[in-house]
């Protein structure tokens, strides 16, 4: 079974939510309570436990470049968990609640989670969430269920104008340097992959869920460059040896020193 | 429209992936201001996401940093112990040590199942040896550690002597990573101030521990030989405690965003109250001399800087990350993990 | 050119395909007051002023001709252009924004001197005027005079003389001459004047539409309730008629006016309409005293030339289908058991009527009008007098509650204790637990199984419908009066299904088809239908949809496996027909105006038309075909005439007939508008429709100084409409929770409002209070040096259900275009204030501050 995931490309979105909506609906996710938040058309502010897509709404007063300027652009987005090649929510997870799938994507099992909260710390995307009346962490499932009956996850079936593109990741991948290519001959040369491959995101070996923007990371809330907290555990571990040896060294001193006097 | 699932349970089956998750009648905690500036402009804009953070704030409670200050003191007793039991003139030290240490691990243990979402389900802990997760080692390393240290306690003295005396080398033996692996498990996160101070901050929770450990022994009746270990114990630690301190902050310190935390607001405050704390507490233990009052004191003022330490930490890390800017320069500057082009 | 439409927003799934066609390198126009979803996606947006595209678009119509862009074969051949028009008409440039023939004391036109010269031609789809002076009409009959004939005037050269006709297009009072006159004064300055749009971004435009319209290219408008909801709606959608006919834009591949339409099936409901005005298939509505009988009827409705020379063969065939056996050549097909209109019956008279008690009862199915429609509190007071009153819906909504959940209410004005009427409630099936058709807007007719039963006491319209008018005949059973024959004819048999007898919507849909009385076998189309009582069918344009007892609409043969039209997807009316007008894709002759477009084409071989589509033209008629004078009904419809509902069988640059405000589209300003009209002298269009009562005030026509703003309205991906199938739903309300309002930064400052902060907003019509988002999307315009502002207003909050709010629609008055009696809720004026509302202080949001 080959690796599946997501090619989401920004400079198609409309904002229309269906994806969100399918996502809760499909997946029978309680609402978050409605709250006005004033930040432009996105009152969900962010992916959580019961929010497995987020789209985000970014009102920037420049005009995308090779778009006749008219001196506004209004970017939208729809985030989603990016079934990291290196998970961070994975390797931390204690329990093995966190699994790789036949698809390659990550699954948090409910049955399993105790609710340490500690993928939550560790996910570098801000992803993964612990639901405080439930006790356990949730996140996108890359519709498990549906894979496992060759249909498409909701989200992405939902999609109308295909922003969300479901599929294969070798060929999402070139789909996704195909449209770049094409954006660019267009003119719109701020158009850059997000987390596409391990070359341009090493921290984290490439998403499978990765991205097409049109304005930096940060514009979309996404880290610039974000680490799988483990690829460093090297030098916390070595740290933590030094430290030991150093306890023992203490204690011992403090004996024997004690006996010498 | 039940459960706000908008699914009728008479009418729908409830078996989608989201299902089982249970979710309070309505929602009361609004989980955001109202953003008031105008969309597109002011300091946010094409800097942050209407600030929102860049990844979740911990989900921890105050039983998280108690079971790292249990655990590491535990850790720190147990070696104590362990290194003492050679010694037949600290018997009595290395009997208190003993308790001390079972006692931190099974306070410990409760603390972190105190703050797991279903504690019920405490003992999935020990369902994989998982060893890229510091919280699985130690969880093993409690579970281990736990029943050595309570036995080497329990026969301290009479006719199982021997066997406590294993037992205690093979909790002594484990002391060490339980006093340091707590540090590893904060910066083994994206939390920004924990993750940077990755090498520091195992060196200092491990001394933290030993001048925790040192500080309870100083509340207790103790020979004047015992005494003086532990003050040794005591001073080796405390000196170490507050090195570690600077080396955190220089560590943090490399992105001025990252440590701000570590200097301003609750975090900041309390980690300056770690550093008196401590300090005073090792003058009074350093200071030549003998008075039990002096002891006391120490000993109640190095446990408390341990613990306001750990709380400065939990603290400077959920402000942290709710920082977005935090998380974004930290990566765009020091801590890259593609080379700078 | 998607304008006075959102249609990323309000037609998202079909945006997939302006997607689509921008990736083949189309480019996407939008033009609208604010930038939405859909500007995010197009090329360039243009922000306009509410209410000013006549003036816009009538910028473009001059630049199209002053500049010779037009496609003048096209024009020549496939339009009124060169028609000589009668030398009593007057246009607005001489009598200051008013056309000949207005009448002050009855504030309305008379049309006559509209008319083409000594020619009288009949208005597609029978008379529209109510009054006593509507023509009956003889399509084109004179007497035979001895000009040249002319080659290549269809219908019309049977009759028009050289006199008549000018294909060089230069006689002064020739249509394109006259077009020209009336649209000089629309110059770019004169656009940036009314509208606000720049000279350089109105030329871009322009010029973007040129280019890409002509024998390879073509460019398609879009538009939706952006440009119907005005005064002068209907003239709005007019004048991009004359623009894609000037550009020979019409009848062709990518081309075209695309009319997004409202709910699922709201064309569906204008088919077989829920209008007043209108019977099954467009045939007018009998109007008391013109159409006493059948022949009076026909006569005053018929064309003698084009298609509508049909007419009878549609209505013989209805009248047999509703009344079968009762209905015979003897009883002028039971013509005397349709009721007749006694005047104007549109929403906003009636209800007006209803608040002066002047209704008994009133049957609201499938509508909110406490909400959606214009000023909640009229509707209300009209509600508050009836004996009851008739809710089929979901849940309770605004309209079920009235009587207890209303500001009037709050305010302490109203007691409900007061009310007298008597509110039933019915619960009822939504569009998944029934079988039945959408008509979606581009005419396709898509069947729609029903996916699970209806819960508890829900039942179909269908269903309702049926047993309701079972229980009515069981009523009416052995009534001797006269008035009771019509319930007693009606033929109600329509097999059903189920323990609750839900009826067979298959059979309801072979019934519209339309079936050989004799034989009961499904007609095949149109075409079969006779006015001799063997046929009958409900609605002669959906004649097809059962062809060969087949469900035709129930069909679902993907794109792929048929050729790029998809004629096996669904069935499209009339004749599974997928772009109206086709004939216009081939030239004169018969040929494809270029490769890259050919559509339909006349095959010398085969001696018939050809194509990918079904041709919308007679198919063995040749292009040389041409009739002679004494030719009759379609006969006289040429080889070449691509507009075969026209009695002249030509797209209308000049209306001469058919509209109740004008030939010409020409800008007024809206009812109520921040400035004078700067093109002439009258201020609003003059034929609108107006209601003087004292619970419906007007604001100053122009630069009223206690509401100096523009309000528009509009919709948000998220709710729909009035609210009944999202504000129930709390996946939709967490991604809108409560009602806000659009203002601009600078706005914002002027008025110390303050993004995610609270506004009042207030007409003389009423108060509501909502929370602000301020943006750049919603730019102030500069109009000669002056600023006027714009708020944006989404109206799908009311006062009940789950997520609450105030409902926009409290701040409209009744006021509508003459043609169509749309209200104008596009363009309006007010006033906002920072901070909530003065009385009735509430909390919005699901119980939330
Ligand atoms: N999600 C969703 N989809 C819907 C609906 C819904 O409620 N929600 N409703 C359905 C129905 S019933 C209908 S009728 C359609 C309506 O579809 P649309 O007509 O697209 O919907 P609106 O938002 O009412 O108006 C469209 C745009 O007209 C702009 N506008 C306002 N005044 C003017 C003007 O004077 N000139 C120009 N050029 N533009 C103007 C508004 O800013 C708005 O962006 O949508 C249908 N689809
Ligand atoms: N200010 C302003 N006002 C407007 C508009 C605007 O743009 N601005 N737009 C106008 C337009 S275009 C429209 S179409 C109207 C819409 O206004 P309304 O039609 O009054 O509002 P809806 O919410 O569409 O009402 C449809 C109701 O039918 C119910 N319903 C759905 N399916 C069924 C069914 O199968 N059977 C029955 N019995 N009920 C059903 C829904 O629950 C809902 O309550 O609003 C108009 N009002
Ligand atoms: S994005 Fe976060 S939650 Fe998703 S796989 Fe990566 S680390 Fe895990
Ligand atoms: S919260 Fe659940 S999923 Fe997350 S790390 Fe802990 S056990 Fe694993
Ligand atoms: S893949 Fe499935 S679970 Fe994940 S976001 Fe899409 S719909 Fe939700
Ligand atoms: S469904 Fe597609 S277009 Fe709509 S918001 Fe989601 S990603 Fe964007
Ligand atoms: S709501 Fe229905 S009609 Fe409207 S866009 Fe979506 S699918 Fe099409
Ligand atoms: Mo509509």
């Amino acid at each position: 079974m080959g690796a599946k995931g997501f090619f989401t490309d920004t400079s198609v979105c409309i904002g229309c939510k269906a994806c969100e909506v399918a996502c809760k609906q499909w997946n029978q996710l309680p609402d978050d309570g409605s709250f006005f938040t004033g930040m432009s058309y996105d009152n969900t502010g962010d992916l959580g436990a019961s929010t497995w897509r987020h789209v985000e709404f970014i009102e920037r007063p420049a005009p995308p470049t090779g778009g006749p300027g008219d001196g506004f652009s209004w970017l939208m987005m729809s985030d989603v968990c990016k079934h990291c090649r290196s998970a961070a929510c994975l390797e931390a997870c204690p329990t093995g609640a966190i699994v790789r799938t036949e698809f390659d994507s990550v699954f948090v099992q409910p049955d399993v989670c105790n609710g340490c909260g500690y993928c939550v710390a560790a996910c570098p995307f801000g992803v993964i969430d612990r639901r405080e009346d439930d006790g356990r962490a949730w996140k996108c499932t890359l519709c498990y269920d549906r894979l496992k009956d060759d249909m498409e996850p909701a989200c992405a079936k939902a999609c109308p104008t295909d922003s969300i593109q479901f599929g294969d990741i070798d060929e999402l991948r070139a789909r996704a340097e195909a449209r770049l290519a094409h954006l660019h001959d267009r003119g719109v040369t701020e158009a850059s992959l997000y987390g596409a491959d391990a070359a341009s995101q090493p921290g984290t070996d490439g998403l499978n869920a990765f991205f097409l923007l049109l304005d930096e990371p940060e514009v979309y809330n996404l880290p610039p460059d974000p680490v799988t907290p483990t690829k460093r555990a090297g030098e916390g571990w070595g740290a933590a040896a030094f430290a030991a040896v150093g306890m023992l060294a203490a204690a011992a001193a403090a004996v024997l020193g004690g006996r010498r006097s | 429209m039940t459960d706000r699932r908008n699914v009728d349970p008479t009418l729908g089956i409830l078996e989608g992936e989201g299902a089982a998750q249970r979710a309070a009648e309505a929602d009361e905690r609004v989980p955001f201001t109202v953003w008031a500036e105008t969309p597109g402009r002011g300091p946010a804009a094409g800097a942050t996401y209407y600030d929102r953070p860049a990844i979740k704030e911990p989900v921890w409670i105050w039983s998280v940093p108690a079971y790292f200050y249990a655990g590491g003191m535990a850790g720190a007793a147990a070696t104590l112990g362990m290194v003492a039991q050679g010694d037949q003139e600290l018997r009595g030290l290395v009997r208190r040590s003993r308790w001390l240490a079972t006692i931190g691990l099974a306070a410990s243990g409760a603390f972190l199942v105190h703050d797991l979402g279903r504690p019920e389900r405490f003992l999935n802990m020990l369902r994989v040896f998982r060893p890229t997760s510091p919280m699985s080692m130690g969880s093993w390393a409690l579970a281990a550690a736990g029943p050595l240290a309570g036995a080497s306690a329990v026969f301290s003295g009479g006719p199982l002597r021997a066997a406590g005396d294993m037992a205690g080398v093979g909790a002594g033996l484990i002391g060490p990573a339980l006093s340091s692996y707590t540090g590893v498990l904060l910066s083994n996160t994206s939390v920004p101030v924990w993750a940077a101070a990755r090498r520091s901050l195992p060196v200092l929770f491990a001394s933290s521990s030993a001048a925790s450990a040192a500080s309870l022994l100083e509340l207790v009746q103790l020979s004047r030989r015992e005494e003086r270990v532990v003050r040794r114990f005591g001073i080796l630690g405390k000196v170490a405690e507050l090195t570690g301190m600077v080396a955190v902050e220089r560590e943090t310190g490399r992105t001025e965003r990252v440590g701000r935390p570590l200097r301003e607001g609750l975090g900041g405050s309390l980690w300056r109250a770690a550093k008196v704390l401590t300090a005073a507490s090792l003058l009074l233990s350093a200071k030549p001399g003998r008075s039990r009052g002096r002891r006391t004191a120490s000993g109640l003022l190095g446990t408390a800087g341990a613990i306001s330490l750990r709380l400065a930490l939990f603290h400077a890390g959920k402000a942290s990350a709710r920082d977005p800017r935090a998380t974004f320069e930290q990566q765009r500057g020091g801590e890259r993990a593609t080379k700078p082009s | 050119m998607i304008e006075g439409s959102n249609m990323a927003e309000c037609h998202p799934v079909g945006f997939q395909w302006v997607m689509e066609a921008k990736h083949r390198g189309a480019t996407v126009i939008h033009v609208d007051p604010r930038f939405t979803r859909t500007s995010a996606m197009a090329d360039l947006h243009v922000p306009i002023r509410a209410g000013s595209d006549i003036a816009f678009l009538g910028g473009i119509v001059n630049h199209i001709i002053q500049n010779e862009r037009y496609f003048r074969e096209y024009v020549v051949a496939y339009t009124n252009a060169p028609f000589i028009v009668s030398d009593d008409f007057r246009d607005t440039e001489d009598l200051d924004g008013l056309f000949s023939g207005w009448d002050s004391e009855e504030g309305r036109y008379d049309p006559t001197s509209w008319q083409y010269k000594d020619v009288e031609v009949a208005p597609a789809a029978g008379q529209r005027e109510m009054g006593p002076e509507a023509h009956p009409n003889r399509g084109y009959r004179l007497t035979p005079s001895t000009g040249q004939a002319q080659v290549r005037q269809g219908a019309a050269s049977a009759d028009l003389r050289a006199e008549h006709v000018d294909e060089t297009l230069r006689h002064p009072r020739c249509v394109f001459q006259i077009l020209k006159r009336h649209y000089a004064r629309y110059t770019p300055e004169m656009v940036e004047e009314v509208c606000g749009i720049s000279r350089q971004q109105f030329l871009g435009v322009a010029e973007a539409l040129c280019e890409n319209s002509g024998r390879d290219r073509t460019s398609a408008f879009v538009y939706s309730v952006g440009w119907t909801q005005h005064t002068v709606g209907v003239q709005y959608i007019r004048t991009a008629s004359i623009i894609q006919l000037l550009l020979g834009n019409m009848g062709r591949p990518g081309g075209g006016i695309l009319a997004l339409r409202g709910h699922a099936s709201i064309q569906g409901s204008t088919d077989i309409p829920t209008l007043y005005d209108l019977l099954p298939g467009y045939l007018p509505m009998p109007k008391a005293r013109l159409d006493r009988s059948f022949d009076e009827y026909v006569h005053n409705n018929i064309s003698t030339t084009g298609w509508w020379s049909q007419l009878p063969k549609y209505v013989v065939s209805l009248l047999r289908a509703w009344f079968g056996a009762k209905a015979t050549a003897e009883n002028d097909w039971c013509f005397d058991h349709l009721p007749r209109l006694s005047g104007d019956h549109s929403h906003m008279t009636t209800v007006a009527d209803m608040a002066d008690g002047k209704l008994v009862g009133a049957f609201v199915m499938g509508e909110n009008p406490t909400v959606g429609s214009m000023h909640g509190a009229l509707h209300r007071k009209g509600f508050r007098v009836l004996e009851w009153l008739v809710v089929r819906d979901f849940h309770l909504i605004e309209t079920a509650e009235f009587w207890r959940n209303a500001p009037e209410i709050d305010r302490g004005e109203v007691r409900p204790e007061d009310i007298e009427t008597e509110v039933f409630f019915f619960p009822a099936a939504a569009h998944t637990e029934k079988d039945g058709t959408f008509t979606n807007t581009q005419r396709l007719l898509q069947w729609h199984h029903a996916a699970v039963d209806p819960p508890g006491d829900a039942r179909s319209e269908l269903w309702f419908m049926y047993h309701l008018g079972k229980r009515l005949k069981e009523r009416y059973r052995s009534s001797r009066k006269r008035r009771d024959r019509p319930i007693k004819d009606l033929t109600w048999d329509y097999p059903t299904r189920g323990p609750h007898e839900e009826p067979d919507a298959e059979a309801v849909l072979r019934e519209i088809n339309g079936y050989v009385v004799d034989t009961g076998e499904p007609v095949p189309g149109f075409t079969a239908l006779r006015d001799d009582g063997s046929t009958a069918a409900g609605c002669w344009i959906y004649a097809g949809s059962f062809k060969d007892g087949v469900n035709q609409t129930a069909r679902r043969r993907p794109g792929v496996d048929q050729n790029w039209v998809a004629p096996e997807w669904g069935w499209a009316w009339p004749a599974n027909r997928r772009i109206l007008y086709n004939r216009a894709s081939a030239d004169p002759d018969g040929r494809p105006w270029s490769e890259r477009k050919r559509y339909v084409w006349w095959d010398e071989t085969l001696g018939r038309w050809t194509g990918f589509d079904d041709p919308d033209t007679i198919r063995e008629r040749p292009p040389s075909y041409h009739p002679d004078d004494d030719a009759e009904g379609t006969d006289t419809i040429s080889g070449i005439d691509p507009f075969i509902l026209q009695a002249d069988g030509k797209g209308w640059l000049y209306a001469p007939t058919g509209l109740l405000d004008g030939p010409m589209p020409t800008h007024y300003e809206p009812r109520e508008s921040p400035i004078d009209n700067p093109l002439y002298g009258q201020q609003c269009n003059p034929a609108r429709m107006e209601w003087k009562r004292r619970d419906n005030p007007y604001h100053r026509s122009s630069d009223d100084p206690r509401f100096p703003y523009v309000v528009t309205t509009y919709r948000l991906t998220e709710h729909h409409t009035a609210g009944g199938m999202s504000r129930w739903v709390s996946w939709l309300t967490e991604l809108q929770p409560e009602l806000f309002c659009e203002v601009s930064p600078a706005l914002a400052a002027e008025r110390g409002l303050r993004n995610g902060g609270w506004a009042t907003i207030t007409t003389a019509r009423g108060e509501i209070e909502c929370r602000v988002l301020v943006t750049e999307r919603i730019p102030p315009l500069r109009l000669k040096g002056r600023t006027i502002h714009q708020i944006g207003l989404p109206y799908h909050w009311g006062r009940s259900g789950p997520s609450r709010g105030d409902a926009a629609n409290e701040l409209i008055s009744f006021v509508a275009d003459p043609n169509v009696s749309i209200q104008e809720s596009k363009a309006l004026t007010a006033n906002i204030e920072a901070g909530r509302r003065s009385r009735g202080r509430r909390v919005v949001s699901g119980g939330r501050e």
